[in-house]
């Protein structure tokens, strides 16, 4: 009877429910210690804690955290260039939830046909 | 396996320098790459820019590319020649931009076999990522589903292989497109007695034509008859929790919201519900509806181009 029951995973929501040590975070984004270092000294992530030993990241630094590590990875960017790359990006993706938010998603179709 | 001109991906001639060879590929690393760019095959190309730019800015590697002659052309059918990689050591220490995962058959075949970096004993599984579409429903009351991960994999050989794998997950309530649920020990297996890593699950909303979400707000569109907007009007909408009765007060105009507090996506707090209001003109098809509008225009003195100038 049992083995006809399937089991479901359960979870948990890092953005509500996980906080991450470094080394947590080193492991979840594949990113050296020294990198994540840098980016806290840069401002791209922003612990609680006062030595590294003792930060606790919050789970949305996950996702900056692999960004970052994306973009200086692949595009070979320095820390100050990852940093401005996050915070451009943000306000993109900011802008279009408002466009999409009020309908206008069409923008990008039309703006690429014009190109 | 098709032949892949690593020089005509890069735009670069045979005879580039190494400087060459990293500036190109910085400049179209920076324009495909798929966190920045939104072109549709962003993704494609980046890996191939990547699996390029590995091999070419890597002196052994390019000088083992470049014996094998300028004749091949892209798309041809490829098989390395028997005597391949006599005579070259590669060092092993980078198999390229992304997780070496991802190159195609053509990479592994001519540069796949070095050896996969030492592994440490008794060493925690790495964690792995992969995105979940889910509707907006599932969010709205949990759900659960099954999913098909496609994991690499190594063989003896050190050759990547593709392991299909099945997994029934747990979608809580409440959550949210761009969030990630960390399923723990369900990553790469450890090494020695080391644990398995976890895997990350982002989650992401298969689009719907109903219902735009915004973070834990969603949106959606409701057309209303010229006279529905103009008068007043109760009416029933869809939402995703069922249809409601929503009140739209006289004077209506198109853009206007009407927030539905806490019927977004539920959680402490839940989200809000907007509806956009848009006025839907009805057809002048019959003569009876041309008449209407007859009498609309007699009846306004409406000049709906007044702060227009010149």
């Amino acid at each position: 009877m049992i083995e006809n029951e399937m089991t479901f995973l359960q979870g948990d929501v890092v953005e509500e429910e996980v906080q991450l040590t470094i080394v947590e975070l080193c492991q979840a984004c594949n990113a050296e210690i020294d990198h994540v270092m840098i980016w806290v000294v840069e401002g791209i992530l922003a612990p609680q804690g006062e030595t590294p030993r003792d930060w606790l990241f919050s789970g949305d630094s996950l996702r900056r955290a692999r960004l970052a590590q994306r973009l200086s990875r692949d595009l070979e960017i320095n820390p100050p260039g990852v940093a401005l790359a996050l915070d451009l990006l943000d306000e993109i993706a900011t802008l279009r939830a408002q466009l999409q938010c009020a309908g206008i998603s069409e923008v990008r179709v039309e703006a690429s046909k014009i190109q | 396996m098709k032949f892949k001109d690593y020089y005509e991906i890069l735009g670069v001639p045979r005879t580039a320098t190494q400087d060459d060879v990293k500036q190109a590929y910085r400049k179209l690393a920076r324009k495909f790459h798929p966190d920045v760019s939104k072109a549709p095959d962003a993704e494609e190309r980046f890996k191939e820019l990547g699996e390029a730019y590995a091999v070419l800015k890597d002196s052994e590697k390019r000088a083992a590319y470049d014996q094998m002659g300028s004749e091949w052309k892209t798309g041809q059918d490829f098989q390395p020649p028997p005597d391949w990689g006599a005579g070259f050591e590669f060092n092993g220490s980078d198999t390229g931009m992304g997780s070496g995962s991802d190159h195609s058959d053509f990479f592994e075949a001519l540069f796949g076999r070095q050896a996969r970096g030492r592994q440490q004993p008794h060493m925690q599984g790495q964690d792995h990522h992969a995105k979940m579409m889910i509707d907006l429903a599932d969010a709205y009351r949990g759900a659960k589903r099954s999913i098909s991960l496609r994991m690499p994999a190594y063989d003896a050989q050190g050759h990547v292989t593709t392991q299909e794998r099945k997994l029934d997950v747990s979608i809580p309530k409440g959550i949210r497109a761009g969030q990630h649920l960390r399923l723990s020990g369900q990553g790469g297996p450890g090494f020695g007695a080391g644990p398995a890593g976890d895997l990350f699950l982002e989650i992401a909303f298969n689009p719907d034509l109903q219902f735009r979400a915004d973070g834990r707000d969603v949106y959606m569109d409701l057309p209303l008859a010229p006279w529905e907007a103009a008068l007043g009007a109760s009416i029933t909408t869809p939402t995703p929790e069922g249809p409601v009765q929503l009140t739209i007060p006289p004077g209506s105009i198109a853009g206007r919201k009407l927030r539905l507090k806490g019927r977004g996506i539920p959680g402490s707090p839940p989200g809000d519900l907007y509806v956009v209001m848009t006025i839907a003109l009805p057809p002048a098809n019959s003569d009876q509806t041309r008449e209407a509008y007859q009498a609309m225009a007699k009846a306004f003195d409406f000049n709906p181009r007044e702060l227009q100038k010149g």
